[in-house]
C-alpha cells in the first residue's frame, strides 16, 4: 500500500506548512506587513491545493477503486484539505488575525504524521459499506473543527497571558479579542460535537452490526477516549451557560479534547487498536488484514 | 506661477491669537472674493483649523498680491493689526509651500503627530474654495497631491497608527477584550475631567448600558448631562449600588479622588462569582490607584492604570516619531514631481500665449505687406517682403528688449540676459539651427530675410 509519490509530495507539504509557520510566528512576534499576510495566504492555499490533489490522486490511482478513507494517510489528507482552507478563511478575517501562526503548525503536524502514516501504515480500515465511510468522514471532519477549536483554546491562552501580563500594550491588535476567539471555540466545538456525535452513533451501529466483533468492545480504549472526547465538547458547546466553565477552563476543554482526540485516532491507528482488538482474542481482523497486504 | 503660502500655526501663535485668527465659513469667502476682486489674476486657497490659519496663493512671479497685501488681507478679515500677524507669520514660497501642505496634510506639522483629522478638514477646505472657483488648475494640482500623498504617507510609514490619548488607548483595552459592546455595560466612577474623556471615547463603542457612580451624585448627574446620557442609555447610579455595577459591569472606569483603593480584592472576591465567569475590564486613571493591584489576579478581571494607557501613548508617539524620516521623503519627492507638473502646465501655457501673440503680429504684418503688394509693381517686391521681415522680427524683439532696458532698474538683467543667450543659442557664434516647420517647409525669402549674424545679437553686443 505504500505509495511513494504519497509520501513525497506530503514531505514537500510538511516543508511547505513549516515554512508558513515560522512566517507566521515571526508575523505574530514582530508585526505583519500587508505583502507577508498575503504570502502566508499563498502558502496554506498550496497547502490545501496540494492536499486536496493528493487525496484525489490516492483515490483514483492508488487504491484503484472507490473505496475513499481505507488508509489512514487517506483521513489526514481530508483532514488538511479542509483545515487548510479553514485556517485561510480565518487568518484573511481581521477579527481573528493572526490564526495561522496557532494553526499552521498543527497542520504541520497533520503533513508531518501523514508521511508516517504514508511509509508505515500499521492498519488498514475495512470499507465494507457506505456506513463505514460516512462513520470515518464524519471522525476525520469532526476532526477538522475540533482542531480549530483547540487552536482557538491556544489562541485565547496566548491572548489572556498577553492582557494579564501586559506585554506588548502598544501593539493591542496582534490577536483577536478574548469575546472573538471564545465564540470561535464554541462555533467551531458546535459543529464538531455535531460530527463526532455522529460518528460515534454509526461506530456504535456498525460494531454492534458486526458478528465478529467481542463483546467487550465498549470499553475497549478507543471507545472510552472517544465518549470522554464526547463530554468534553459536550461541555464546552456550553460554556456560555455555565458559571464555571468559561474563558480560560473553555480553552483548556478545547485543548485537552483535541489532544484526546488525536491520542483517540493514534490508538484507533495501531494494530490491535480497533474496537475488536481490545483483548487481541482471536486477533484484531484489521490486523490480519494489514498482513495480509503486508 | 509661482506658489505661495502665508499663515500662522501652533508652532508660531499662541491659543489666543490662532483663536482670533479662526476663520468661519463666511469668512473664507469674504476673504477669498476680496482675494479674486483686488487680483483676478491669482488662486487662493484658505485654510483654517483649530490649530492654523493659512492661504495659499498661486500667482504670477513679480506680480501682486505681495506677502505684505496677504498678510492685510487675512489681518482684516479676522479684524486684527496686520503687524500683530507679521510677527507670527509663517512664509513660503515655491517647492517650499508645496511641501508645507504636504506635510500639515500628512499630519507631519500637526500638533499630535500623524493625526488623521486634518486630511479631512484640508479636503473640505480644498473643495469649498474650488466651489467659489478661487482655485485654478495650480492649486487644484497642489491640494488634490497633498492629499494623494497624504494617503500614500499613511499607507507606507502608518504614521497614523497606534493611539495618541489615554481615552482612546482604553479604548484599545477593551477591544482586547471584547468583540461588540452593543450588549456590554460600561461604568464610570468618579466624575472628573479625566473621566470624562475617557468616558466620552467609551461612548463611542456605544454600549449598551453607562452608569455613572460618584459620592456627591450631583456631579454624577452633571456629568451625566455633559455627556449626553439619556435614560435609556443609564445614567447616574447611587454610591451604595457600586457593588451590584461591579456585578453587571463589563467594563469599569475610575477616577476617583479616594486616597484609598476603593476596589479591592476582598471586595470583588464576593462578586467574581455571582459575574459567572464574564470578564471584568478594570481603566483606573486615578492617581493614587483605585483598584487594588491584587485585583488583576482574580480570574477573568483585566486591570490598567494610567501607567499602562501612558505607556501605550508613549510608545505610540516613539513609534511615529520613527517614521517622520520616511515621510519626509515620499513628500520630498513628491513636491519635486508636483512642482514639476505646475511648471510644465505653465511653460505649455506660456508657449501658446507666446504662439498666439507671435501670430498675431504676423498677422497684422501679413496684411499690411499684402496691402502693398497688391498695389506695387512686382519689381518692388522682394524689397516689400525684405521691409516685412524687418518689421516683423523688430516688432517681436521690442518688447523683450524694451525689458533688457538698463534704466529699468527693477528689470533682473542678468536672468534675462542668461535666459536669452540660452534659448536663442548665442554663445556659440554660430546662427541656430531654423526650425523644422512642416506647415511651409520650402517658405520663399526665408534666407534672404535671415539678418545677418551680428545683427541677430542684440544682448550679447557690448
Amino acid at each position: 500500500m505504500h505509495d511513494t509519490i504519497t509520501t513525497l509530495s506530503l514531505v514537500l507539504l510538511t516543508a511547505v506548512s513549516a515554512l508558513a509557520s515560522v512566517l507566521a510566528l515571526r508575523n505574530l512576534v514582530a508585526g505583519a506587513t500587508v505583502r507577508q499576510r498575503k504570502t502566508i495566504v499563498s502558502l496554506i492555499g498550496v497547502c490545501a491545493l496540494g492536499s486536496l490533489l493528493l487525496f484525489t490522486y490516492r483515490l483514483v490511482v492508488v487504491h484503484r477503486e472507490f473505496t475513499p478513507l481505507t488508509a489512514h494517510v487517506d483521513g489526514l489528507l481530508l483532514i488538511a484539505a479542509l483545515l487548510s482552507p479553514t485556517i485561510g478563511y480565518l487568518h484573511a478575517r481581521s477579527r481573528i488575525a493572526n490564526i495561522a501562526a496557532f494553526a499552521l503548525p498543527l497542520l504541520t503536524v497533520i503533513f508531518a504524521w501523514g508521511i508516517c502514516a504514508s511509509a508505515w501504515t500499521l492498519r488498514l480500515f475495512e470499507i465494507h459499506t457506505t456506513w463505514n465511510v460516512l462513520h470515518l468522514a464524519s471522525v476525520y471532519l469532526g476532526t477538522v473543527f475540533v482542531g480549530v477549536a483547540g487552536v482557538a483554546g491556544v489562541m485565547f491562552l496566548y491572548a489572556q497571558h498577553r492582557l494579564k501580563r501586559k506585554t506588548d500594550l502598544a501593539h493591542p491588535q496582534k490577536v483577536a479579542s478574548l469575546e472573538s476567539i471564545e465564540k470561535l471555540i464554541i462555533n467551531a466545538s458546535v459543529i464538531g460535537f455535531a460530527l463526532l456525535t455522529l460518528s460515534i452513533a454509526l461506530g456504535v451501529v456498525l460494531i454492534t452490526g458486526d458478528e465478529r466483533a467481542h463483546s467487550g468492545w465498549w470499553y475497549s480504549w478507543k471507545v472510552a477516549l472517544a465518549a470522554v472526547v464526547w463530554v468534553i465538547f459536550a461541555l464546552v458547546i456550553n460554556v456560555r451557560h455555565s458559571t464555571h466553565f468559561r474563558g480560560v477552563r473553555a480553552a483548556w476543554l478545547a485543548i485537552v479534547g483535541l489532544v484526546l482526540l488525536i491520542v483517540t485516532m493514534v490508538v484507533a491507528n495501531m494494530p490491535s487498536g480497533g474496537v475488536d482488538g481490545v483483548h487481541g482474542a482471536g486477533g484484531s481482523v484489521e490486523a490480519a488484514r494489514f498482513e495480509e497486504v503486508a | 506661477m509661482r506658489v505661495v503660502m502665508i499663515g500662522v500655526s501652533h508652532r508660531t501663535a499662541a491659543l489666543e491669537l490662532r483663536e482670533r485668527l479662526s476663520l468661519s465659513a463666511d469668512q473664507v469667502a469674504r476673504i477669498l472674493d476680496d482675494a479674486r476682486s483686488s487680483w483676478p489674476h491669482i488662486e487662493v486657497a484658505a485654510l483654517s483649523t483649530c490649530n492654523r490659519t493659512e492661504l495659499y496663493v498661486a500667482k504670477p512671479p513679480h506680480e501682486p498680491p505681495t506677502v505684505e497685501d496677504l498678510c492685510t488681507l487675512l489681518a482684516r478679515a479676522c479684524a486684527i493689526e496686520p503687524q500683530t500677524l507679521l510677527n507670527v507669520l509663517i512664509h513660503r514660497e515655491q517647492e517650499q509651500a508645496i511641501a508645507h501642505l504636504f506635510r500639515v496634510c500628512s499630519g507631519l506639522d500637526s500638533m499630535v503627530l500623524g493625526e488623521t483629522q486634518i486630511v479631512g478638514q484640508v479636503k473640505r477646505a480644498y473643495e469649498s474654495c474650488a466651489e467659489r472657483q478661487s482655485v485654478g488648475p495650480v492649486l487644484h494640482r497642489v491640494f488634490q497631491s497633498s492629499l494623494s500623498v497624504a494617503k500614500q504617507v499613511r499607507t507606507a510609514t502608518g504614521i497614523d497608527a497606534g493611539r495618541v490619548s489615554v481615552g482612546s488607548a482604553a479604548i484599545d483595552f477593551a477591544r482586547q477584550v471584547f468583540e461588540t459592546f452593543t450588549d456590554k455595560t460600561v461604568v464610570g466612577v468618579g466624575a472628573g475631567e479625566m473621566a470624562k474623556v475617557t468616558l466620552r471615547h467609551m461612548l463611542e463603542l456605544a454600549p449598551q448600558k453607562l452608569y455613572l457612580v460618584n459620592r456627591t451624585p450631583a456631579r454624577a448627574h452633571a456629568l451625566a448631562e455633559s455627556l449626553g446620557l439619556s435614560p435609556a442609555q443609564g445614567g447616574p447610579r447611587p454610591w451604595e449600588a457600586l457593588d451590584q455595577l461591579l456585578v453587571e459591569a463589563d467594563m469599569l472606569v475610575t477616577s476617583t479622588g479616594s486616597r484609598e483603593p476603593i476596589i479591592t480584592v476582598e471586595r470583588m472576591k464576593p462578586l467574581i462569582r455571582l459575574r459567572r465567569s464574564r470578564p471584568l475590564v478594570f481603566i483606573d486613571i486615578a492617581v493614587p490607584r483605585d483598584v487594588e493591584e491584587r485585583v488583576a489576579s482574580l480570574r477573568n478581571t483585566y486591570v490598567y492604570d494610567l501607567d499602562d494607557l501612558q505607556a501605550v501613548v508613549a510608545r505610540t508617539h516613539e513609534d511615529r516619531r520613527s517614521q517622520v524620516d520616511q515621510a519626509e521623503r515620499m513628500i520630498h519627492e513628491a513636491v519635486r514631481n508636483c512642482l514639476s507638473e505646475v511648471q510644465h502646465r505653465d511653460i505649455g501655457q506660456l508657449i501658446k500665449a507666446l504662439r498666439a501673440r507671435l501670430h498675431a503680429l504676423g498677422a497684422l504684418e501679413q496684411e499690411r505687406t499684402l496691402r502693398k503688394i497688391a498695389a506695387a509693381d512686382p519689381q518692388d517686391v522682394p524689397a516689400l517682403v525684405q521691409e516685412h521681415t524687418s518689421r516683423l522680427i523688430n516688432k517681436i524683439l521690442h518688447l523683450p528688449i524694451d525689458a533688457l532696458d538698463h534704466r529699468r532698474s527693477e528689470a533682473p538683467l542678468g536672468f534675462y540676459s542668461a535666459a536669452l543667450r540660452k534659448l536663442f543659442q548665442l554663445d556659440t557664434g554660430e546662427p541656430p539651427e531654423p526650425p523644422e516647420s512642416p506647415e511651409s517647409p520650402e517658405r520663399p525669402n526665408d534666407g534672404a530675410a535671415a539678418p545677418p549674424a551680428e545683427s541677430r545679437d542684440p544682448v550679447s553686443r557690448p
